[in-house]
């Protein structure tokens, strides 16, 4: 196989003897070339960045950090990487967490590395791979963050339009008297319409209120957003 | 697409192990072989989620087209009522 076809993969855990053994097992497969490694989650984010692996196999345990952080950065920062994130142990709230970053692979370490190679090969090929007795699991949280979203895009869409363009405002760090300026109201009005839009969010703080925008991944919905 | 809910038979059993996944009905004795993905259908079959939020999802998680888990999810959950191991709720 020609260089420029192997899968170029990022090997990120903190225990030298275990990424020994996954580099040998990997680099014994003419499909597969380890490009980069790192021992804590500083390194694998900046060996990421660098080296721009097809996969990268990251701890959850990582040292100096966590590594669902490092996936969640991986996948903004290096797109075109497909993270498989390595467990301990079987946890469902990891493996939730994992795929929420970004992952599109969960595995545990108790798993054989026969294993691991065929997950690595799976998700260079494009798909997600789930421990399959998690899989009811994963698509309940699935349903479940839809109807969230729906229901965040129900209440959006009982704002007015100046109520929405508030909220990007606030969303993006605006108090009440710049929100006044660049809307060219008063700061009185732009209070009312704040508490307005906190009544119809059924939230209590403007905190709550950006953390709904965030949470629920609404900001392209409101008017006039900057990102 | 049919509407509705489908809703897993209470007195029905899921046996789960590596090696095999059964649903017995001891309604009639029998024992039902289900894949990996039609085990996670039926662990949708709580009378409150729409095939349609079945489907989304399986796309959500594996990014295949809609037409072909369209045409899966709806030839398991017919499977299931075939097997009458699931009713409708409206």
């Amino acid at each position: 196989m020609t260089e420029d076809r192997r899968v170029r993969v990022l090997l990120a855990d903190g225990q030298a003897l275990f990424r020994e053994a996954v580099r040998i097992v990997l680099m014994s497969q003419d499909e597969f070339d380890v490009v980069a490694e790192a021992d804590d989650a500083a390194h694998a984010l900046s060996e990421a960045e660098r080296s721009q692996p097809d996969v990268a196999l990251v701890d959850s345990d990582l040292p100096g950090g966590d590594g669902i952080r490092v996936t969640s950065q991986v996948a903004e920062r290096v797109p075109s990487c497909r993270v498989i994130v390595l467990s301990g142990q079987d946890d469902e709230q990891v493996m939730l967490a994992a795929l929420e970053a970004g992952a599109v692979g969960y595995l545990s370490k108790q798993a054989p590395l026969a294993e691991l190679m065929e997950a690595t090969r799976a998700v260079s090929r494009g798909d997600v791979l789930v421990p399959p007795r998690m899989l009811g699991t994963v698509l309940k949280r699935l349903i479940h963050r839809r109807r969230e979203h729906d229901e965040a895009l129900r209440k959006l869409g009982t704002l007015t339009r100046r109520e929405r363009e508030i909220l990007g405002l606030l969303a993006n760090g605006a108090g009440s008297d710049e929100i006044a300026r660049r809307l060219v109201i008063s700061p009185e009005t732009s209070r009312t319409h704040i508490q307005n839009l906190l009544g119809k969010l059924q939230v209590h703080s403007r905190l709550e209120a950006v953390a709904f925008v965030t949470a629920n991944d609404v900001l392209g919905e409101l008017v006039g957003v900057e990102g | 697409m049919r509407t509705g809910f489908p809703q897993r038979k209470a007195e029905v059993w899921l046996r789960q192990s590596d090696a095999e996944n059964a649903i017995y009905d001891p309604g009639t004795d029998e024992v039902h072989l289900l894949n990996m993905t039609a085990v996670a259908i039926w662990t949708l079959c709580d009378g409150s989620t729409a095939p349609e939020e079945m489907i989304l999802a399986v796309m959500d998680l594996s990014g295949l087209p809609r037409d072909v888990v369209q045409e899966d999810v709806l030839r398991i959950l017919g499977d299931f009522e075939h097997a009458g191991i699931v009713t409708w709720r409206e």
